[in-house]
């Protein structure tokens, strides 16, 4: 199969050129980063003398969507969040709200005001003072991408739809872009503003009863190879067909970057979230600088370049540095605010979420470093094993060693003597991924980035003795 | 409000739409959580926004705003005509909505106790006390204790004629406590897991939850798993109730009739159904004693309504009626893929930012003639799960894993031990054709699901699920590794 060398992530630029001439884009309706900051001043002129931290995101989502080769939903949503937040004398209060009004907004921090008057001491921390200049690296923010118009989504489609027709297939998916720009500000000095665009093409194409998908996700339109990605999918979907029932058990895979992605989700919540670490429930609980997962696998946070790139500083406004998270398999850390860092008694990394929440903070632009084996290298050297192309549904059974459960989806295939055989059923797993990632065979040489929950960018893995556990009837 | 509605169905009267609407939806939302002895969360929050609905030349356009202003309704319904007109590029066939009648009506959700007139303190000291009873004992690590409010005022406003008032109100509170030891993680929840009990009701749903009380048990529980044995494997007889057979029926029966999965259209996405159109009136869907029944009127439902956001009024109806497939959710679009002439009123949107879509609405197993101590005598060699604690299910809605908080073994028509880490497996119509007993109306009783996640960009849906205690033959229990 050849679907592998054609993964999305090479940057075809040519036909984002043509198309942002051709299609008038639609205009944002974003609230300007200009007005965020006088909102932030018209704020702190009422809560004056007590500690006021403000966030504001205000996002654009555009989502055409298709199924059965035909647009079946098509969107456009502008959203807008302020939310104030009080911390006075070890009280805190916080309000949220979308209404920008100079009404709406002393009335939102009057009621913060009541709030915290009727709240207990509960041990909130004061506000930070700036701690530093936040570096800024990349641009992320493209303006041809945040307002791309439905008519070119419509055309896009229309044209992938006609060569699915044409090719008796059918196809389902999404197209999607936008733009969101938080500000992160309190009355000690703290001022921060981002804003990057957003665009995902992510397509499922049915080739009578095999399925196939591919997908990218990029802040430049100008990054994604449409026509590599269908061909992919078309490709995937037609080797997909009269797919065959296997026996359940442990078998060497090759987890696609996808389907890595959707482990190193919940590692990022399970396993470098500072909150679980400090309770004893990661795997790296306790085991920082011992070695947890095999030495080929090296993860880490930046958030100020490369793939994973997005919000250079946290939301309680602490610049986000590189953050080592397992290094040649050894674990170096977890992601810490100012509360996990206290109880682990290290330094706060910069992954608030907004304060305060129960989930503690994660990574939220992760990678994993590449290794030197491509796909087509790992299937010639598999006498038996398993493609697969990404997860469904997964699922988390025990936290500390990362056991989970989920099924295969849109294309499973069986390889026998180094080459692809036949389309498997699809089945399920159980399996711990610590386990999995101390069985590491070798590491994909490309990385592909992926926006889901947060950016991850990741290489195919291949792995020996991963269990299935049941199998399906499709 | 209604002078708002006006601008945008004078706008698409004007551009001669097939059909248009708006929502105008101000939401009100307090979370309140206690982590570990301190304020885990502690949100108000207030939205007010609007969603303007187009199908115009067949095809699907929306736009929505969190301003509120008559340029702005402007501004987005001319969105919406765009893009509607951008849809229409793409189609095979004319989007038809099924015949409804014009309604001006205004609905709310019955309660007795305002929950947002409770003080913040009140609220905070019930929490607070429940944390410190369940980190009393060393073992408990982490402790989540949580209650969350929600109540939206809805504007609903169609070209066809309709205004619609409505002012929904839900109600929520549960606790979790976590305990560790020696590389073993177990946790107890109480009423429920996934944030506890929510219902479509007032303050006095949390009054009657009885969270105080439950607390040391749950406590004592979460610490008694960590010795606790394995969960053995193999096929079990297999007895659920509670919030996991809701899960169950959620997973495996809800989002598997849900008519635009069928149709396909959630393909990309959530995925597709098994149960397939021609299986409609003739399959197998369970034994027998199996009667699912779809409900948006039973009180106290988190999908309980007046109308949808279709302006359908709320309505009861068959999914699955003496075991067999006997109809689907359905929204106005869809409802003539199974010639119906009349939608069943579940396409609903979670927000005035969202366009609505197919959900689930209220389903219940109905009860059965058992009482719980004989379904559990005529079980020689079975498991009792409770609390669902994780799940996973294919695409199609076939192959299922659930797992569980606790189990209790049964041998020979009695409780024994306790067990940790009780899963079982499945696929779906065999799992429901080996129910044999259903308990009786006595242990029958609504679950909220509260955070039900579908569509793209996703969205957010509420219903519930009542149930009795049920038996299962021969489950797969456990998990090979």
């Amino acid at each position: 199969m050849n679907s592998h060398k054609a993964m999305p992530g090479a940057v075809s630029r040519r036909y984002a050129h043509q198309t942002a001439k051709a299609m008038p884009g639609a205009v944002s309706r974003t609230m300007s980063i200009k007005t965020a900051k006088k909102i932030c001043a018209e704020i702190f002129k009422i809560t004056k003398g007590t500690q006021t931290e403000v966030i504001i995101t205000s996002q654009e989502s555009a989502l055409t969507r298709f199924s059965d080769n035909i647009i079946s939903q098509n969107i456009s949503n502008t959203d807008t969040d302020i939310s104030i937040r009080l911390v006075k004398n070890g009280k805190m209060s916080k309000v949220t709200f979308n209404q920008s009004s100079s009404s709406e907004i002393k009335k939102a921090a009057q009621n913060a005001f009541y709030l915290l008057k009727n709240q207990k001491k509960s041990g909130a921390l004061g506000l930070l003072k700036p701690s530093g200049p936040i570096a800024e690296k990349e641009n992320l923010f493209f303006k041809k991408t945040a307002e791309i118009s439905p008519a070119f989504k419509a055309l896009k489609i229309k044209n992938f739809a006609k060569k699915c027709k044409t090719a008796k297939q059918v196809c389902y998916g999404t197209m999607e872009n936008g733009c969101i720009k938080t500000t992160v500000a309190n009355n000690l000095g703290i001022h921060l503003s981002h804003k990057e665009s957003h665009v995902t093409y992510d397509i499922t194409v049915k080739d009578k009863d095999g399925f196939g998908w591919a997908g990218q996700s990029a802040n430049n339109i100008a990054s994604v190879d449409f026509d590599k990605i269908e061909k992919i999918a078309a490709l995937k979907a037609r080797l997909a067909k009269k797919p065959i029932s296997i026996k359940t058990g442990k078998y060497t895979v090759i987890l696609e970057p996808a389907a890595v992605a959707d482990f190193l989700i919940f590692m990022n919540i399970f396993g470098f979230g500072g909150q679980p670490y400090t309770e004893g429930q990661s795997f790296i609980s306790g085991k920082i600088g011992k070695k947890v997962l095999s030495d080929k696998i090296s993860i880490y946070d930046n958030a100020l370049d490369g793939p994973s790139a997005g919000m250079p500083f946290d939301f309680e406004g602490v610049p986000r540095k590189k953050l080592v998270l397992i290094e040649k398999g050894v674990a170096k850390t977890a992601a810490h605010d100012r509360k996990t860092s206290l109880k682990a008694k290290t330094k706060n990394t910069g992954h608030s979420l907004p304060v305060p929440n129960i989930y503690g903070p994660f990574p939220l632009n992760t990678l994993v470093s590449p290794g030197k084996t491509s796909v087509d290298d790992m299937i010639k050297q598999t006498s038996k094993g398993i493609l697969i192309t990404r997860f469904h549904y997964i699922n988390i059974l025990k936290p500390l060693n990362l056991e989970l459960t989920g099924m295969t989806r849109n294309g499973t295939y069986l390889i026998e003597n180094g080459k692809i055989k036949k389309s498997v059923k699809n089945m399920r797993f159980t399996e711990s991924i610590v386990n999995a990632l101390n069985n590491v065979v070798c590491v994909g040489d490309k990385t592909i980035s992926m926006s889901s929950w947060w950016k991850t960018s990741v290489p195919a893995l291949k792995i020996k003795n991963f269990n299935f556990s049941s199998s399906t009837e499709f | 409000m209604f002078n708002f509605c006006e601008k945008a169905i004078e706008i698409a009267d004007r551009h001669k739409v097939d059909f248009g609407d708006i929502r105008i939806i101000k939401k009100r939302e307090q979370n309140l959580s206690v982590k570990n002895g301190e304020i885990g969360n502690f949100n108000n929050s207030t939205t007010l926004g609007f969603g303007v609905r187009i199908l115009l030349n067949g095809a699907w356009g929306f736009a929505s705003s969190d301003i509120l202003s008559i340029k702005e309704i402007e501004k987005t319904t001319l969105l919406a005509i765009n893009i509607a007109k951008a849809s229409s590029l793409l189609k095979n066939r004319e989007v038809r909505l099924a015949k409804e009648p014009v309604y001006k009506d205004l609905w709310q959700t019955p309660f007795i106790i305002d929950p947002f007139e409770i003080s913040i303190e009140n609220k905070f000291n019930l929490l607070f006390k429940i944390d410190s009873i369940l980190r009393k004992k060393s073992e408990i690590k982490a402790s989540v204790s949580s209650m969350n409010f929600i109540s939206e005022h809805q504007y609903h406003m169609t070209t066809e004629g309709s205004s619609i008032e409505q002012i929904l109100l839900t109600s929520g509170a549960g606790y979790t406590a976590t305990a560790i030891l020696n590389n073993e993680v177990q946790v107890r929840s109480y009423p429920s897991t996934h944030g506890g009990q929510a219902l479509s009701m007032g303050y006095e749903l949390i009054e009657s939850l009885k969270l105080l009380e439950n607390a040391e048990k749950t406590r004592d529980e979460a610490i008694a798993l960590l010795k606790a044995p394995q969960c053995p494997q193999g096929e079990l007889d297999l007895i659920i109730g509670g919030n996991q057979l809701a899960l169950q029926i959620h997973e495996s029966v809800g989002h598997a009739t849900e008519l635009d999965r069928v149709l396909g259209y959630e393909e990309s996405y959530a995925g597709s159904s098994f149960a397939t159109m021609e299986k409609l009136g003739k399959f197998h869907y369970g034994s027998d004693i199996i009667n699912l029944v779809a409900d948006s009127t039973v009180p106290g439902g988190l999908a309980t309504i007046g109308y949808d956001d279709d302006g359908v009024k709320a309505q009861r109806w068959d999914i699955v009626k003496n075991g067999i497939l006997k109809g689907y959710m359905t929204n106005r679009e869809f409802a003539r893929n199974i010639k119906e002439k009349r939608s069943k009123g579940a396409n609903r949107a979670d927000g005035y930012n969202s366009i609505p879509i197919t959900r689930i609405s209220n389903l219940s197993l109905m009860p059965g003639k058992y009482d719980l101590d004989d379904l559990i005598k005529e079980v020689k060699n079975g498991i009792i799960m409770e609390n669902n604690k994780s799940w996973s299910i294919d695409q199609r809605r076939l192959n299922f894993q659930f797992g569980c908080e606790i189990g209790w073994l049964i041998k020979n028509g009695k409780i024994k031990s306790m067990i940790k880490n009780p899963v079982y497996q499945g696929i779906t119509p065999a799992f429901w054709n080996s129910c044999d007993g259903i308990c009786n109306e006595k242990h029958w009783k609504l679950w909220g699901v509260s955070n039900c996640g579908k569509g793209q960009p996703a969205q957010t849906a509420m219903m519930s699920h009542g149930n009795s205690p049920s038996r299962f033959r021969k489950v797969k229990i456990g998990v090979k590794h």
